[in-house]
C-alpha cells in the first residue's frame, strides 16, 4: 500500500514525460504523410493542372536525404501555417529535435541536442548550430552562433525547414556539430500569385505582409516581397518592462530561370531594417544577394555553384556589440555515380568575412577589423554494400580555418533498410566548431584579454536511429545520441597574472540522450505530429585552473522537452489548431537564466472563405507569463490575421 | 471460461497488431500513383481508337493493368460511374501476357527492359494505347511514359509507335508531353 502511495509523486516527477509520450500514439516525427486526394477532386482536374501536382512530397525527399542516415526531422509549409507561428524562431519551435527558449521579445536561445549558452547583452552564445537560408549561411564569426532577432523570412513561401540533429560536418561544413538547420524556401515558379497579410494583437503589435509572383515568359519567374512587424516589450519579474520591444521592414526577390530541362539559375536577395529595444534602439540593417546556378543530369548526378554576399550592421550607442561584417561565399557541388554502386558527392567552397567590432569600454575585440579567410572542401561516397538494403556513407570534409589551421571531420554512416517500412542507421563522426572572435579577441577590461590562441572545439558523436513507417499513415522515428566533447569554450584564472581571468579550452562533456517523433495521420482531416527529446549533460575540467561553474556559459538545456501539434479540418472550411509544448526546468548554476519547467500551448481557429482566411491565434495560453530563457517573461499573447491569396 | 475470454482478447490484439504491421498490399497508394491513376482517366478522353476497337457504344473502354497494380482501388475509384463518348469505363488486372484480353489502355508495370520488349512487341497489331513508367519504356517500343521532373508527373509520347498502332493522340495531350525525359539517354 506504502509503495502504491508513494508511486505517484516519483511517477509525475520522472516518469510523466516518458510515459506520455510513449502512450500517445501520434507524436514523434515531423515527415508529411502521402495524404490521399479526394478523388472527386482528381478527376475533374485538367491535364495541366494533374502536370502541376507535386507527387514527391516532403517525405520522400527527406527520405533520400534520410539514406546518408541522421536524424533528421522536417517541417512543411503547412506546419508552419497550421501553427500560427509568424516568425522563423516561431516556427522553429514546432521542431521536436531542437531547443528552442525565447530569451526576450527578439532574443532566442536554439540549438540542438544542448548546448545553449549563456546570454550576453542581448546576444545569446548558442555557438554549435549551422543554419543555412536557401543555401546561405547565417553564421556570425563574432559568436559563433545566429543573431536570431533579426532573421525574418517570409513563411508563407518557405518550402519547408529541414533539421538534422547531429553532427553534419561531412557535407555541410565547419560548425555544424550538433547539428543543421536548413531554411529552403519555395521557387519563384511555385509562389505565383498576390499574397496579402495582415495580423494585429497584444504581444504581436502588428504584422503585414505582401508578396507578388509573376513571370517573364513560360521559363523566367520572380517574386518580390515585403514584410514588416511591430512587437511589444516583455515584462521582467518585478512588473517592468524589459524594454524589449522591436520593429523591422524587410523585403526581397527571387528569380528562377529554367534555362533548360537541365540548367536552373536562381537569383535572389533580401535587405532589412529594424530597431531593437525601446530605450536607445539598437539599429540593424542587412543586404544580401545570391545566385545559384544548377544542373540536373539524373537523381544522382547533378552540378551546383553558388555565390553570396551578405552585409550585417548592427548598432547602438550604449549597447555591446557593434558590427559591421561583410561575408562573401563561393561552393560548388558535384555529384556523380561511379559504377552502379557507388554515389560521390564532392565540393569545395571559399568564404571570406570582413568583420568590424565597434568597441566600448565595456568590451572590444582586438584587433577591430580581421578579415577571416576559410576554405573547404569535401568529398562523400555512398556505397550501397547490398543493393537496396544496407548502404554505407563515409566522407570527410577537410577545412583550413584562419585561427587554428587545417583539420579533418570525418564521419562513417550505415543505412540497414530492412524493407520499404523500416531504416536502422547507425553513424560516428567528428566535427569542430572553428573559434569565433568571442573566443580568439575579446577584452573585457579586468576580466579577459585576448587569448588569439583558441583551439578548435570537436565533437565525436555516436548515433544510432530507428525510422519506420508501418502504415503510409504514421511515421515514427527514433535517435540515440552520445557525443564526447573535447576542448570546448571555458574560463579559466591564474592569479598571479592581470586580469586573473582568461578564455582558455580547458572544459570537457560528455551528453547522451534520445530523440523520438512522429507524424500521424490519424484521419483524413486530423493529423497529429511531435515529439520527445531527452538530454544528458555531464561537463568536467581539463585542469584545476578552470573557474568552477564555467559550463553555464555553454549550456543551459532542459532535460525534457515534448512537443505535440494537431491540425484538424473542421466542416465548413473551418480550421481548428493546437501546439503544446513541455519544457524542463533549465537546472543551471546561472540564476539570471533559470527557468522553471513550463507547459503552455497555442490554439489556431481559422476560416476560409475562397481566397481570404481569417485566422485567430492564442499563444501561450496557460500562464498569464512564464520564463523560457532569463528573465524575459513571455506573455499569454492574441493576434488577429486576415490572409488574401491571389 | 474467464481465462478464455482473456485469452481471446490478447489474441486479438496480437492479431491487429500483426495485421497493422504487414499489409503493403492493403496500404492505399502514394500520391504518385494517384496522379498517374488521374492521368490514365484523361488519357482515355484524348485517345482515339480506330472504330473497330470500340465498335458497339456498349463495348467497355478497358484499362488494364499488368504486372503488380500500384492504384489500388483508386483507378477504379476514378472511373467509377465515367464514360467515354458513350462507353463505360472499366479497369482489368492481368497476372501475366497470356491474359491480357481485349483492352484499349494499358498500363504495365514491369521494368526489366528485355521483359518490356518483348511484352510490348507482342501487343503489336491490338491497337492498344501502352502506358509505363520503366525508364526504358519509349526505347522499347513503348507509347506513353510516365517520368517525375520537378517533383511533378510529367509524361513523355512516342507518336510514331501511336500511329503504327492506328491511335490518334490528340494534339493537347501531344503539346503538353516532354519530348524527353531525365531517363531517357
Amino acid at each position: 500500500m506504502l509503495l502504491i502511495n508513494m508511486a505517484p509523486s516519483l511517477f509525475v516527477r520522472r516518469a510523466l514525460p516518458i510515459l506520455i509520450s510513449i502512450l500517445m500514439p501520434g507524436w514523434i516525427f515531423s515527415q508529411v504523410s502521402d495524404s490521399l486526394l479526394s478523388i472527386q477532386k482528381l478527376k475533374n482536374l485538367s491535364l495541366d493542372e494533374l502536370m502541376n501536382i507535386e507527387v514527391i512530397s516532403v517525405s520522400r525527399q527527406s527520405e533520400k536525404l534520410a539514406e546518408v542516415a541522421s536524424a533528421i526531422q522536417v517541417i512543411t509549409n503547412e506546419d508552419i501555417q497550421r501553427s500560427g507561428a509568424t516568425r522563423l524562431p516561431e516556427a522553429l519551435q514546432l521542431v521536436p529535435n531542437l531547443q528552442v527558449a525565447q530569451a526576450g521579445s527578439a532574443s532566442w536561445a536554439i540549438t540542438a541536442r544542448g548546448f545553449n549558452g549563456a546570454p550576453i547583452s542581448s546576444l545569446t552564445l548558442a555557438n554549435k548550430l549551422l543554419v543555412n537560408v536557401d543555401g546561405r549561411s547565417i553564421y556570425n564569426p563574432l559568436f559563433g552562433g545566429v543573431q536570431w532577432g533579426v532573421q525574418n523570412v517570409l513563411l508563407e513561401d518557405i518550402n519547408r525547414i529541414e533539421v538534422v540533429s547531429g553532427p553534419g560536418g561531412t557535407l555541410w561544413g565547419a560548425n555544424a556539430v550538433n547539428g543543421i538547420i536548413n531554411i529552403i524556401s519555395k521557387s519563384s515558379k511555385e509562389t505565383q500569385g498576390l499574397y496579402v497579410s495582415g495580423a494585429a494583437g497584444s504581444f504581436l503589435q502588428d504584422f503585414g505582409g505582401l508578396r507578388y509572383g509573376g513571370h517573364v515568359d513560360s521559363n523566367i519567374f520572380y517574386r518580390v516581397y515585403l514584410q514588416r512587424y511591430d512587437q511589444n516589450s516583455t515584462d521582467l519579474a518585478n512588473g517592468l518592462s524589459n524594454k524589449d520591444a522591436w520593429n523591422m521592414t524587410q523585403g526581397g526577390f527571387r528569380s528562377d530561370y529554367y534555362q533548360s530541362k537541365r540548367n536552373t539559375l536562381t537569383l535572389e536577395g533580401d535587405f532589412s531594417e529594424g530597431y531593437y529595444g525601446t530605450a536607445d534602439p539598437t539599429k540593424i540593417n542587412s543586404q544580401d544577394i545570391l545566385a545559384r546556378f544548377a544542373q540536373v543530369y539524373s537523381e544522382k548526378s547533378n552540378l551546383s555553384i553558388q555565390v553570396y554576399f551578405d552585409h550585417d550592421y548592427r548598432n547602438s550607442p550604449s549597447q555591446l556589440f557593434n558590427q559591421d561584417l561583410k561575408t562573401f561565399d563561393l561552393d560548388f557541388q558535384h555529384s556523380f555515380s561511379l559504377g552502379n554502386k557507388q554515389s560521390i558527392v564532392w565540393g569545395g567552397g571559399y568564404r571570406l568575412m570582413n568583420d568590424y567590432e565597434g568597441n566600448s569600454a565595456y568590451l572590444s575585440f582586438i584587433p577591430a577589423s580581421r578579415e577571416i579567410p576559410i576554405y573547404s572542401a569535401f568529398v562523400q561516397d555512398g556505397i550501397e554494400l547490398l543493393p537496396k538494403l544496407l548502404k554505407l556513407t563515409v566522407g570527410t570534409k577537410l577545412l583550413d580555418d584562419f585561427y587554428t589551421g587545417f583539420d579533418l571531420q570525418p564521419s562513417a554512416r550505415l543505412a540497414w533498410t530492412k524493407d520499404e517500412h523500416q531504416t536502422i542507421w547507425a553513424a560516428v563522426s567528428q566535427a569542430v566548431r572553428t573559434p569565433s572572435r568571442w573566443d580568439e579577441d575579446a577584452l573585457i577590461p579586468g576580466i579577459v584579454v585576448p587569448t588569439q590562441s583558441a583551439k578548435l572545439e570537436k565533437v565525436i558523436a555516436y548515433e544510432l536511429g530507428y525510422r519506420l513507417t508501418p502504415t503510409p499513415k504514421l511515421l515514427v522515428s527514433f535517435a540515440t545520441f552520445y557525443n564526447h566533447y573535447d576542448n570546448l569554450f571555458s574560463l579559466d584564472y591564474n592569479l598571479n597574472t592581470n586580469p586573473k581571468t582568461y578564455f582558455a579550452n580547458d572544459l570537457l562533456a560528455e551528453t547522451w540522450g534520445f530523440e523520438f517523433s512522429g507524424n500521424y495521420q490519424v484521419m483524413e482531416k486530423w493529423r497529429l505530429r511531435g515529439g520527445y527529446t531527452y538530454l544528458s549533460e555531464n561537463f568536467w575540467y581539463a585542469n584545476a585552473n578552470v573557474v568552477p561553474g564555467t559550463e553555464l556559459l555553454e549550456s543551459n538545456d532542459p532535460k525534457n522537452q515534448i512537443t505535440l501539434q494537431s491540425i484538424l479540418d473542421l466542416p465548413r472550411n473551418f480550421q481548428f489548431d493546437v501546439v503544446g509544448r513541455y519544457v524542463d526546468v533549465l537546472e543551471t548554476k546561472a540564476v539570471t537564466i533559470l527557468a522553471p519547467a513550463y507547459a503552455t500551448f497555442d490554439v489556431r481557429l481559422a476560416h476560409q472563405f475562397k481566397q481570404v482566411e481569417v485566422a485567430l491565434v492564442g499563444k501561450n495560453l496557460a500562464q498569464s507569463t512564464h520564463t523560457e530563457f532569463g528573465a524575459a517573461e513571455i506573455p499569454r499573447s492574441i493576434f488577429a490575421k486576415i490572409t488574401c491569396r491571389f | 471460461m474467464q481465462v478464455l475470454k482473456t485469452k481471446f482478447h490478447t489474441g486479438l490484439l496480437l492479431f491487429l497488431l500483426l495485421c497493422s504491421w504487414s499489409m503493403p498490399a492493403q496500404t492505399p497508394p502514394n500520391r504518385e500513383y494517384q496522379v498517374k491513376a488521374a492521368f490514365l482517366f484523361n488519357f482515355a478522353q484524348f485517345v482515339e481508337w480506330p472504330p473497330a476497337a470500340l465498335p458497339e457504344l456498349s463495348t467497355p473502354l478497358v484499362i488494364g493493368i499488368l504486372g503488380e497494380d500500384p492504384f489500388g482501388s483508386y483507378l477504379e475509384a476514378i472511373i467509377s460511374g465515367e464514360k467515354i463518348n458513350g462507353h463505360p469505363l472499366k479497369v482489368e488486372h492481368y497476372r501475366s501476357l497470356e491474359e491480357v484480353k481485349t483492352c484499349q489502355i494499358l498500363f504495365l508495370n514491369i521494368t526489366e527492359p528485355k521483359k518490356l520488349g518483348q511484352v510490348i512487341a507482342s501487343l503489336k497489331g491490338r491497337t492498344i494505347l501502352t502506358v509505363g513508367d520503366a525508364p526504358d519504356f519509349i526505347q522499347e517500343g513503348g507509347m506513353i511514359r510516365f517520368f517525375i521532373g520537378n517533383n511533378k508527373i510529367q509524361f513523355q509520347i512516342n507518336q510514331e509507335e501511336a500511329k503504327s498502332q492506328r491511335l490518334i493522340i490528340s494534339s493537347k495531350l501531344l503539346r503538353l508531353a516532354k519530348t524527353e525525359g531525365p531517363g531517357k539517354k
